[in-house]
Order: C-alpha cells, then sequence, then structure tokens
C-alpha cells in the first residue's frame, strides 16, 4: 500500500468531512474571524470618544459666576464653559456625567484680594472611568491659573517670576507610533491565536474520539493503510483547517482598520501585508503542534464530548499566555521565546511595534513546536490501534 | 483461506487491588475454506467478537497464531488486512459523507486504482441493491442501509476472505434475506472464503457449509450442521447446540 496515497486519500476526506460540518464552520468563523476587528473597532470607538473629548476642551463648573478672574482665564485658554446640571453629584456617581466638575466657592475673589488661597472643588468619582480620564488635563489648566496669579503677585513686587522655578522639565516621549499603538494593539495576538485553536478543535475532535464515537475507528484501521499515514493524513487535515481560519483571521485585520474610529489610532495602527505574513509564519508552527496535541488529549477519550473536556486545558493553557506578556513587568526576557504560544504572543507583538526579529528570535519556538507535533503524533499512531478496540 | 490455531487473550480490567484478569479467548481454532461459509457460533461473551478483531490484528493473541492464504499475521500483518473485508462489529459510517464516499474512501485506502474504485461501488451496489442510497449522504440512513454500505464499504476491494461480524443485528426480515441472498452468491459465483460470526440458529442453519461453536473463548465442536446434531445426539439445531456449548445439563458452566 502506498503511504502517499493513504495520507492523501484521508487528507482529503477529512478535510472534505470537515468542510461539510457547515454549522460548526460558521460559528468557528464568527468567532475567531470576525471577532478580533470587532474589538479592535470598539476599541477604537472608545479611544476615539477620549479624544473627541480632549479636543473639545470643554470644562463644567458650579458656581463660575463667583470668579470672574478664573472665568477669565478660562476664556483665554479657549475653555468652553459649562454649568453642572443641578443633580451633577448623583450624576457623576451614576457615570451619568462624563466629565469631572470644579466646584468654585462663594467667597473665591474676595479671597484672591486678600491674597488668601481661595479652595477650588474638583469633584470626580474613581468609579467613573469617563469623568476620571479628564481629571489630568483640568488639573493642570487649574495649576496653569495658580501659576499666572502667582507670577502676577511677585511681579507686582518687582521679583522675577523666575526665582520661582528653580528648574525645568523638558519631557521626552521616545516611543515611536508604532509601539504606541502597540498598547492599544496588544490583544491582537490574542486573537488571532484563539482563531487557530477554534479553527484545529473541531476536526482534532472529530477525526480522533469522533471516530472512535461513530464505530469507524475499528473498520478504518482493518485497512492495511500504516497507521502512520492515518494519523499524518488527519493531521494534515486538522493543521490546514487551523490554519485556514489562522489566515483568514489575520487578514479580516487589514480591511478592519478602515473602519477604525480613532484618527490618531488609524494613523497608528499599521496592519497591512507584510505584518499579517509575519502572523501567519508564527503562527503555523504553533498551529501545527496545536492540532497534534489537540488529537492526541483527543484520542484516549470515547467521545468527542469527553475529548471536548479534556482540551479545555490545552485551550485555557494557550488563552492564559498572552496575558503573561501583559502582566510582565521584567518586559521580556529569554525564556519567553521558548514557551509555546508566549513566543508567538511575544513575537507577534514585536511585529506590531516594528521592532526587529532575528531568526534566532523565531528558531526556539520552531525547534519546541516541530519536536511536540512529532512526539503528539507518535503518540496518536501508537493509541489508535489500542483505543479502537476499546 | 482462513486459519486461526490455539489463539488465546486475557485482558486485565481496573488497576491496583481491583484489577481482575479475564480469559476472553482460550483455545481457539478455526479453518475456513474458500468457496465455504464458515459460521462462528457462540452465546453473548463466548470471544467471537475478540477472536475477529485478532484476526484484523486490533488485538493481539497472547499465544497461537493465524494466517490468512497462507501468510502469518506476524509477519505481515498489513498484506493479511489487505486479504480480508471486515464487518465488523463497530460499523460506523461517516454521516456527512454520501454512501458513495465512504466506500469509495476505504476502496482507497484498500489500494484499489482511482479507474476501478468507482465500477467496484456501482457493482455493489447493485449486488447490494442499494444504488438508490449511493448519492445520499450517511446521516439519517436506516439500520438496514447503514448495514448495506458498511458491507459495501467492506468487499470494495474484493477481497477472497470476508469476515462478517453479527452482520443480522438489527435488520429486519427483508433486509436479511437481502444479506443472505448476497452472501450466498459471493460464496457461488466468486468462491470466497467467508466467515460468519452469529448467535442467532435459524441465519447458521440456513447458511453455513460448517459450523464452529465456541463457548467461553474455546472452541468446542466443528462440522456441518447435521454432524453436530449428530455429535449431540439431538435432532433439533438449538438443542444440539445448548448441549455442545453448556454441556449436557444445557445450563452454563
Amino acid at each position: 500500500m502506498n503511504n502517499w496515497r493513504a495520507m492523501g486519500t484521508v487528507f482529503v476526506k477529512e478535510l472534505k468531512d470537515a468542510l461539510r460540518d457547515r454549522r460548526t464552520l460558521m460559528v468557528v468563523f464568527i468567532t475567531s474571524v470576525a471577532m478580533g476587528p470587532l474589538v479592535l473597532v470598539l476599541l477604537s470607538t472608545l479611544v476615539g470618544k477620549f479624544e473627541k473629548r480632549a479636543e473639545a476642551r470643554e470644562i463644567v463648573t458650579v458656581g463660575l459666576d463667583n470668579a470672574p478672574t478664573l472665568r477669565n482665564y478660562l476664556e483665554r485658554q479657549t475653555y468652553v464653559i459649562k454649568s453642572a446640571p443641578a443633580d451633577w453629584e448623583a450624576r457623576l456617581k451614576d457615570s451619568k456625567l462624563g466629565d469631572p466638575v470644579v466646584v468654585i466657592p462663594g467667597d473665591f475673589e474676595d479671597a484672591l484680594a486678600h491674597g488668601e488661597p481661595p479652595r477650588i472643588g474638583l469633584v470626580y468619582s474613581s468609579a467613573n472611568q469617563r469623568a476620571q480620564s479628564g481629571v489630568g488635563t483640568i488639573v493642570q489648566l487649574l495649576q496653569g491659573f495658580d501659576q499666572e496669579q502667582g507670577a502676577l503677585r511677585l511681579i507686582a513686587r518687582g521679583v522675577s517670576p523666575s526665582v520661582m522655578s528653580v528648574s525645568r522639565i523638558d519631557e521626552h516621549d521616545i516611543a515611536d507610533n508604532a509601539s504606541r499603538a502597540a498598547q492599544l494593539t496588544g490583544m491582537l495576538p490574542y486573537f488571532v491565536m484563539m482563531a487557530v485553536v477554534y479553527g484545529a478543535l473541531n476536526a482534532a475532535l472529530d477525526t480522533t474520539a469522533g471516530e472512535r464515537e461513530r464505530g469507524s475507528l475499528e473498520p478504518l484501521l482493518a485497512t492495511p493503510a500504516a497507521r502512520g499515514a492515518l494519523v499524518i493524513g488527519k493531521w494534515g487535515a486538522v493543521f490546514s483547517l487551523g490554519l485556514l481560519i489562522a489566515v483568514l483571521s489575520c487578514l479580516s485585520f487589514i480591511p478592519a482598520q478602515s473602519l477604525l474610529r480613532s484618527e490618531s489610532l488609524a494613523a497608528l495602527f499599521r496592519f497591512g501585508w507584510v505584518e499579517a505574513a509575519w502572523f501567519i509564519g508564527l503562527l503555523a508552527p504553533l498551529a501545527a503542534a496545536l492540532s497534534a496535541l489537540m488529537m492526541a488529549i483527543a484520542i484516549r477519550c470515547k467521545t468527542a464530548k469527553e475529548a471536548q473536556a479534556n482540551n479545555v486545558v490545552l485551550t485555557l493553557a494557550i488563552s492564559t499566555m498572552p496575558l503573561v506578556s501583559l502582566f510582565n513587568q521584567e518586559g521580556e526576557t529569554a525564556w519567553n521565546l521558548w514557551v509555546p504560544a508566549l513566543a508567538q504572543t511575544t513575537l507577534m507583538n514585536r511585529v506590531l511595534k516594528n521592532a526587529p526579529i532575528s531568526p534566532l528570535d523565531v528558531l526556539p519556538s520552531l525547534f519546541i513546536c516541530i519536536v511536540l507535533t512529532i512526539a503528539a503524533l507518535t503518540f496518536v499512531s501508537r493509541q489508535l490501534t489500542k483505543r479502537a478496540a476499546q | 483461506m482462513i486459519a486461526m490455531d490455539d489463539l488465546r487473550k486475557q485482558f486485565t480490567t481496573g488497576r491496583g487491588r481491583s484489577a481482575r484478569t479475564v480469559m476472553a479467548v482460550d483455545g481457539m481454532t478455526l479453518h475456513a475454506q474458500d468457496g465455504a461459509i464458515t459460521g462462528l457460533l457462540g452465546p453473548n461473551g463466548a470471544g467471537k467478537t475478540t477472536s475477529l478483531r485478532m484476526l484484523v490484528g486490533l488485538v493481539t493473541p497472547d499465544s497461537g497464531s493465524i494466517a490468512v492464504d497462507g501468510i502469518d499475521m506476524r509477519d505481515d500483518p498489513q498484506a493479511v488486512r489487505a486479504r480480508l473485508g471486515v464487518l465488523s462489529d463497530a460499523r460506523g459510517l461517516y454521516p456527512r459523507l454520501t454512501a458513495r464516499e465512504n466506500i469509495v474512501y476505504h476502496g482507497r485506502l484498500h489500494g484499489v486504482p482511482d479507474d476501478e474504485v468507482q465500477a467496484r461501488c456501482e457493482h455493489l451496489a447493485r449486488l447490494l441493491e442499494m444504488e438508490a442510497l449511493l448519492d445520499r449522504r450517511a446521516e439519517g440512513f436506516s439500520q438496514g442501509e447503514r448495514m448495506k454500505t458498511a458491507l459495501a464499504r467492506a468487499l470494495v476491494h474484493d477481497p477472497d476472505n470476508i469476515v462478517l461480524d453479527e452482520p443480522t443485528n438489527g435488520l429486519d426480515v427483508v433486509a436479511t434475506r437481502a444479506l443472505r441472498e448476497a452472501l450466498r452468491v459471493l460464496r457461488d459465483e466468486t468462491g470466497k472464503c467467508i466467515v460468519f460470526s452469529t448467535h442467532i440458529m435459524q441465519e447458521v442453519e440456513r447458511l453455513c457449509d460448517r459450523v464452529v461453536v465456541v463457548s467461553h473463548g474455546r472452541h468446542v465442536a466443528d462440522g456441518t450442521v447435521a454432524s453436530l446434531c449428530e455429535q449431540a445426539g439431538c435432532t433439533d439445531f438449538e438443542d444440539a447446540f445448548v448441549r455442545l456449548a453448556f454441556g449436557p445439563e444445557g445450563t452454563p458452566q
């Protein structure tokens, strides 16, 4: 029996079988291919709203009539002054009001005239994220007023305002556009990696535990085809499906960019054909290893349901890997590149940051994935006969 | 020709203290000739399915030998499997494939050339009266339709030796008759060696040229239906079987 022919026959059959399972395919397609771009668009809408607020230069106040000097300052800063609604405190708590509120006491001008520091209240709720995001800007604005008044007093007394400042802070943000955007797009690798998992999972279960459950494994093993050829054919189909979904998922980000609501995010987020090709190249070995591992877990199970429950451990492990890099305060460490899934996340993030990747960075995970694939497929091949008769 | 000699197999279930050893097959001998239907008759749990699984190579015997057309299983299991057409106890189909695709898949795995496999498929569909089924997906097939498809799948490579494990399970009278007729055609017109495992007396009486009676994993008697009746000293074949399988008292030992 020609092993290549058997391999090809099994590959074509399993692929055809999986592609005819339209309902499952549709669910996988929606969850893994459409999900990433959807989240990206939602995120950009959020960022867009923040940007819009910053551009709007609005300040919400209570009792500003008591402080004409402050009003004059704010108007000179081209801020639009809005009066807070009557129930502003309750609205802030319920997150219905999206701006912090500046409260001016009645004796503001009086205190200012007598050289006493008037107290300005800045009210926000740390549980109200929208309002909290504006606090920094308002504090800076009010500090500007404070400095201006102080400087005027010094000048009136014939003292240079520079006496008050012994040093100056020059801020330099050395992050380039790509790495700044990567902060926001850091979850992209997570979505494409989960796409691989979900793309391959059903086929992995169906070709192993599913065969046992249907009672079709025993007749299959009664053919003279070599066990290895059967297993490689099955794995090839599972791997192809995982990779197909990964490719679709990666490519779906390209058109999704045009839907980005935030202009600066759209300018920062550059996901073109080159990035997509890098992603696919990095994901391919992972898809190979994951397909083989899922089959190895599933072949021990009598039903697809049992296999699915057993595969949750693997799915969970994969889905927590990107979190390691997200929460890792030390930044990238060398061992990251040796752990499957974590290595791919790390490298995909580098692609997004436009950081250089050398072949030496890719080799560890490639090596581990190849070893895992071979080990898992050997295991499946050995278990096949044993499990068929159980 | 199929020859199984003094096969033995024991299984261990459970682990540690709860481990139990079960002797599934304990001295099984069966010789099936070409151009004849050999019945493997035994009560439930007699070791029929395990014996047939050993024949296919799914279970490795602890001792004994298996040869098909003179080829020893231990020397070349793939060549043995290539000479066998097996309708096993598990006869699951792929529900999303059509009957034809199910049959052709196994044909290709048996190494049947592409140009021949379709012709074989059509031929078997005529023999088993299942032409109307060929291009329907297997999901929703009745028991009988499933069995016919599985049988066609087992015969697609035109094997010289056919092994059927309780093929009439779940079939109605019409389907059973059709199957019996198909097996007669295969024996008389093509001279196949057919082994047929069952626990139903009537099937054996109507179909088998020779019968091997097994009980508790052991070969207890063999011969034609008439010679077995004579051996047991009974006129009725059912009485003869019970006496041969369970002893003179007719109760399980």
